[in-house]
């Protein structure tokens, strides 16, 4: 929990930027199609409010990142728990999972649109793309890297290698993917606003874009502040379930 | 219950031989401490007879039905497990969770029953990880210098409740300590180990031990010749 002086600090900078962006507005330094003022952007922001457009778009963004997330930790939590299981598969799948690590998932729109369309299955492979890997590798990691003294414990309470991945190699690898959950969805974040501005006619990134072309750039801030709000959201989200899940190590 | 056999178990890491040729019958019905100075096989000794490791040649039989508990050097819980949750991890299968309580009670720990380990001092987190081991209700407990750790007064106190407890429940245990009063303390029988080979055997009779008592002082002795 903030102390009244963190929140103060949290605060601070915010208040900063927005008197910058108040005072430049309004001194008339650039036009307010470059640089619309606070209050045209909070204007709009009512409006947008007010007719659902802005909750749509944030709904269908919120809505392909979980569903994309979703995918995304349970293919990490499969491929982590047979690696350990059976150690030698890792072999197989290794290479490939090292050159797509490097791959960055907007990179493959283009053949994705030409393979798929701009359905909604290319967003959900670019999602999935895009968090797998944080957590994946967070999760291999904490369950290789479980503390052997603990395992050997197991092994005389006579633990079968199942019951030894549920009670010690999981709860001793969840700080390690509760950062990967974390990363993993900050990264769903970008890649979907980055892949709904290319293939898509809904979401926060469509609304950026959509909002360009109208030389909207009201509605490019209000975008744009949305995803922000939207990723503080979910971060805070994951950070109290640290705080729950982990209170162990308080 | 039949008695657990080494028969000339060998075992080396890297170049260092450090069990050689060892066969020892261990009974599951007294307490057999082994001695030795830091870096004799004693661990190592332990850590087969747990099936921990494998020896290099030889041939360890357990008797089918014997369960082996073992208690670390350091008390090893779960820090993600309460206290109460750590020492109900060691019950057999089909036991009442209300058991947890008689063990929490045995070992003085009610009060800090639903504390994690990090919450707990040394002395407790050692008896935490005691009750777990007794929990299991093992035929023998295998002991590293489990008391090793731990300042004189909690030691001792320790010491008394191992006994109290594995006289109640007529188990056996292996303990492993370098030191001669808790081995005299606690043993039926005292073996020292050198070098990777068993080189004195000592049984104490049954009963109370008194340390100052002049037959335990001569053991005591001799004890210390040995290690010498």
């Amino acid at each position: 929990m903030r102390t009244m002086k963190g929140k103060l600090h949290f605060c601070l900078p915010f208040l900063a930027v927005f008197l910058l962006w108040d005072y430049a507005a309004s001194q008339g330094f650039w036009s307010s199609y470059i640089l619309p003022s606070p209050a045209r952007v909070w204007g709009t922001l009512l409006h947008m409010l007010e007719n659902g457009e802005l909750f749509r778009h944030i709904r269908i963004s919120l809505q392909r990142i979980l569903w994309g997330f979703s995918w995304a930790l349970l293919a990490s939590c499969l491929l982590s728990s047979l690696n350990l299981l059976f150690p030698r598969l890792r072999n197989c799948y290794s290479g490939l999972l090292e050159v797509f690590r490097h791959v960055p998932p907007l990179s493959l729109i283009p053949l994705l649109i030409l393979w798929f369309g701009i359905g909604e299955l290319p967003k959900t492979i670019i999602i999935v793309l895009a968090s797998f890997f944080p957590m994946y590798l967070n999760m291999d990691d904490g369950f290789r890297r479980c503390d052997r003294k603990l395992l050997e414990v197991g092994q005389m309470l006579g633990f079968s290698p199942w019951k030894s991945l549920w009670k010690i190699r999981l709860p001793a690898a969840l700080p390690g993917i509760l950062t990967g959950l974390r990363i993993g969805m900050g990264y769903s974040l970008r890649a979907i606003i980055g892949a709904e501005m290319i293939a898509a006619d809904s979401g926060l990134g469509f609304l950026i874009l959509d909002a360009q072309a109208m030389s909207r750039s009201d509605k490019v801030i209000i975008g744009i502040l949305a995803i922000g709000a939207l990723g503080l959201v979910l971060d805070g989200i994951f950070a109290l379930l640290e705080r729950k899940v982990l209170c162990w190590m308080r | 219950m039949d008695a657990l056999k080494l028969d000339h178990i060998t075992k080396t890491y890297g170049p260092r031989v450090v069990l050689r040729d060892l066969s020892l019958t261990l009974s599951p019905q007294e307490c057999t401490v082994i001695l030795g100075k830091s870096g004799c096989g004693k661990t190592t000794l332990l850590r087969l007879l747990a099936g921990l490791e494998q020896p290099d040649t030889g041939t360890i039989s357990r008797p089918a039905g014997l369960k082996l508990g073992m208690m670390f050097q350091e008390a090893r819980l779960f820090p993600w497990l309460t206290c109460r949750e750590n020492i109900a991890l060691g019950l057999p299968q089909g036991s009442i969770p209300q058991e947890v309580d008689h063990w929490l009670s045995l070992v003085q720990l009610t009060e800090a029953a639903d504390q994690y380990p990090a919450q707990l001092s040394g002395g407790m987190q050692q008896r935490a990880s005691l009750a777990r081991t007794l929990a299991m209700h093992s035929g023998l407990i295998l002991m590293d210098e489990p008391f090793a750790a731990l300042d004189y007064f909690t030691r001792a106190q320790l010491q008394q409740e191992l006994r109290t407890m594995v006289e109640q429940m007529s188990m056996g245990v292996v303990l492993v300590t370098h030191n001669v009063d808790e081995a005299l303390t606690l043993g039926d029988r005292l073996l020292i180990l050198r070098k990777g080979t068993m080189v004195w055997e000592e049984r104490l009779p049954p009963g109370k031990r008194d340390l100052l008592s002049p037959s335990l002082i001569a053991v005591k002795k001799r004890l210390l010749e040995e290690l010498a």
